[in-house]
């Protein structure tokens, strides 16, 4: 009872306050940028035809209207609030009446598929070459990687998205420039291998970098482990290899690794924005961008609201399972 | 009872090579030590007199940039001569913590801070014995209650434990296989003087408990006074003194060791101590002659050229130095 409300109900408050504070800034930024939802959608349905200003002036009225606009901002954040409370994130103004809810649902498996991978393949290989790099560091396969990573880490993405795009997709035309898959959706080879087809470029760019950074991170987290006294003392006592690397080395630079690893996957959650650009792949980086571009309110605020909840749950996540990894955190 | 370790005109130098700039360090210079079984063998000294150097070669668990550039380490185990240059990495993994073991420093963070104490153990024992885990638990348990301390530290984790408990516990982690020969390198540095005590005192247990020789370093003669049979002094590398613990207080020769023993405080007089003039030297480029020359007021000029010999001035007592030679060769004439 007393874990209870020492530990875990502080963090929760925490964790309420950070997705209420949260969603407040979200819906007051878009409503501060010059970019009006209802003269965007005017524009665009006027771009082929001219109309006369009286009727012209009563639509952005109505629409005004329709999309809720008229009120004060107190009023539609209140408004807002009493939806979202019910599960509604209410109605896209750049499709509108499509629920925003519906259209992060579609793109959602996109990104999650994307950079769950992505996450779990950069994750993976970059913590476990880090670690073998900075055991090893005398071994000249561990200086090879090493100089590898450390020409490849600080290429901007956009140049590796690029580059890549250049020799796989143009030059050597192996992988599509474009998309996320090919054929009707179903649980039938033709579709996942085109998945994977389609995937592959994106997932590779990010992976390059992510494992890069990781590798990094690990080597230097090694590299302080096995000069502290409890690895240098192990050592001295003849304790096997193996397990100085498994349960002296490795655990206790697993620590920040978890941290790292939870705030990715939790970060997932607001898509991979440039990636999805470049590679126009269906996912939630590319419906924010088309959002942002025409003032959709609603699936900004969408978006914003699960990747605030999506990194918030993540730490808290790992505040809660924290004492599990490491001992000498203290239940206060 | 035999010699179990021996060191013949042992020099250790700590050779860096920096932008071509050769730099030497001469930690350890020229010394030679018999270490008897069973006996508590004390090495004093200043920071930065070769103290710790001498341990980490003694120990044979040395790297560059430490090398060693001449003379022996001999081991004596078992009625076997084993010279610590020739072992091989398998014979050293075998001897460790069986036969040969080490006390780190009371500071150091020698426990692994995500690992209860008692897997730390298991870890130490299985690594040198075909043991289980339960067995394993089994002889810790056994062995710290020989050595009075709680059973509960069993399972704690070392951030648990209070400085002096970590130590005490640090002190059984490296004995627990009842080794031969412990080296201990400033054990009780770090901890408070209450704290000092027990460890101590658990220290002497555990050397009397099985007869173990114990090599303990410290620069604190206290600690000598309370545990060594002998001592040897070092100074810039050297040994300069060498006798039975109550000689070297008592009858101290050396105008170093004299120092050193007249700058420890004592209840009976509450004056002011002196402290040696000067300060130790730099060791890439320590002074002719005798290297305490620069410090000694007793300095005679053979002393700024020519390096004095380690000799027997009594039996047992040995040690290097100028003016207590012409003392005892006036004493003669007479």
């Amino acid at each position: 009872m007393n874990l209870l409300r020492t530990y875990i109900l502080p963090r929760l408050l925490q964790w309420v306050m950070v997705v209420f504070v949260g969603i407040t800034a979200t819906f007051l930024i878009p409503r501060l940028s010059p970019v009006n939802p209802v003269d965007e959608m005017l524009a665009r349905m006027t771009a082929f035809q001219s109309m006369d200003p009286d009727s012209f002036a009563a639509m952005r009225e109505s629409t005004i209207a329709l999309f809720g606009l008229d009120k004060s901002p107190i009023e539609q954040y209140i408004t807002y609030w009493s939806r979202l409370l019910q599960g509604d994130l209410g109605p896209s103004f750049g499709n509108f009446p499509r629920p925003v809810s519906d259209i992060i649902a579609t793109a959602l498996p996109w990104t999650i598929g994307l950079l769950g991978t992505a996450t779990a393949i950069s994750w993976t290989s970059g913590v476990l070459l880090g670690a073998l790099a900075g055991y090893y560091h005398n071994r000249r396969w561990a200086q090879v990687i090493e100089r590898f990573v450390v020409v490849a880490y600080p290429i901007p993405y956009l140049i590796i998205a690029f580059v890549l795009i250049l020799i796989f997709a143009a030059w050597l035309q192996w992988f599509p420039l474009v998309g996320g898959a090919r054929g009707d959706p179903g649980f039938n080879w033709e579709y996942i291998s085109s998945l994977l087809y389609f995937g592959f470029l994106p997932a590779l760019s990010i992976v390059i970098g992510a494992t890069a950074f990781r590798f990094i991170m690990a080597k230097s987290l090694t590299t302080t482990e096995i000069a502290s006294d409890y690895v240098q003392y192990a050592e001295l006592a003849a304790v096997p290899k193996r397990k100085i690397m498994l349960y002296y080395v490795a655990r206790n630079t697993m620590l920040p690794q978890v941290t790292d690893l939870a705030l990715s996957l939790g970060a997932i959650f607001e898509g991979a924005l440039i990636t999805e650009v470049v590679f126009a792949y269906p996912g939630i980086g590319f419906i924010t961008y088309n959002a942002i571009y025409n003032g959709d309110y609603n699936v900004i605020m969408g978006v914003t609201l699960l990747s605030i909840v999506g990194i918030a749950t993540a730490s808290l996540l790992i505040d809660l399972l924290y004492p599990v990894f490491d001992p000498r955190v203290r239940l206060r | 009872m035999g010699t179990i370790i021996e060191t013949n005109n042992l020099r250790a130098y700590y050779i860096t090579k920096a932008y071509g700039v050769e730099r030497t360090v001469k930690a350890v210079d020229d010394i030679t030590l018999r270490i008897q079984e069973g006996e508590v063998y004390g090495i004093a000294g200043e920071s930065g007199c070769g103290k710790s150097t001498l341990l980490r070669v003694l120990l044979n668990a040395y790297e560059p940039p430490l090398t060693v550039v001449g003379g022996e380490v001999i081991y004596h185990l078992d009625g076997e001569r084993v010279d610590a240059a020739d072992m091989t990495e398998e014979h050293q993994r075998d001897l460790r913590w069986r036969t040969i073991s080490y006390i780190p420093q009371g500071s150091m963070h020698v426990l692994n801070p995500v690992r209860r104490i008692r897997d730390s153990f298991h870890d130490f024992i299985s690594a040198h014995r075909d043991v289980s885990k339960s067995e394993s638990f089994e002889l810790t348990a056994n062995y710290l209650r020989d050595l009075g301390l709680p059973e509960k530290v069993m399972a704690s984790y070392p951030h648990q434990l209070s400085g002096g408990m970590r130590q005490r516990v640090t002190i059984a982690l490296a004995t627990i296989l009842w080794p031969k020969l412990i080296f201990a390198d400033e054990p009780t540095t770090a901890l408070d003087v209450v704290v000092q005590r027990g460890v101590i005192q658990m220290l002497k247990d555990v050397q009397q408990k099985e007869g173990s020789t114990l090599i303990l370093i410290t620069h604190d003669i206290g600690v000598h006074a309370n545990l060594a049979d002998r001592i040897a002094i070092l100074y810039a590398g050297k040994l300069v003194e060498e006798a039975a613990t109550q000689t070297i207080l008592e009858n101290p020769r050396h105008p170093y060791t004299r120092f050193l023993i007249e700058s420890l405080p004592s209840l009976d007089s509450r004056e002011e101590r002196l402290s040696i003039p000067g300060r130790p030297p730099a060791l890439d480029r320590p002074p002719s002659g005798c290297r305490f020359h620069e410090r000694c007021p007793l300095a005679m000029d053979i002393c700024k050229t020519i390096e004095p010999a380690l000799i027997e001035i009594a039996p047992k007592h040995f040690t290097a130095c100028h003016v207590v030679e012409e003392e005892l060769s006036h004493a003669s004439a007479v």
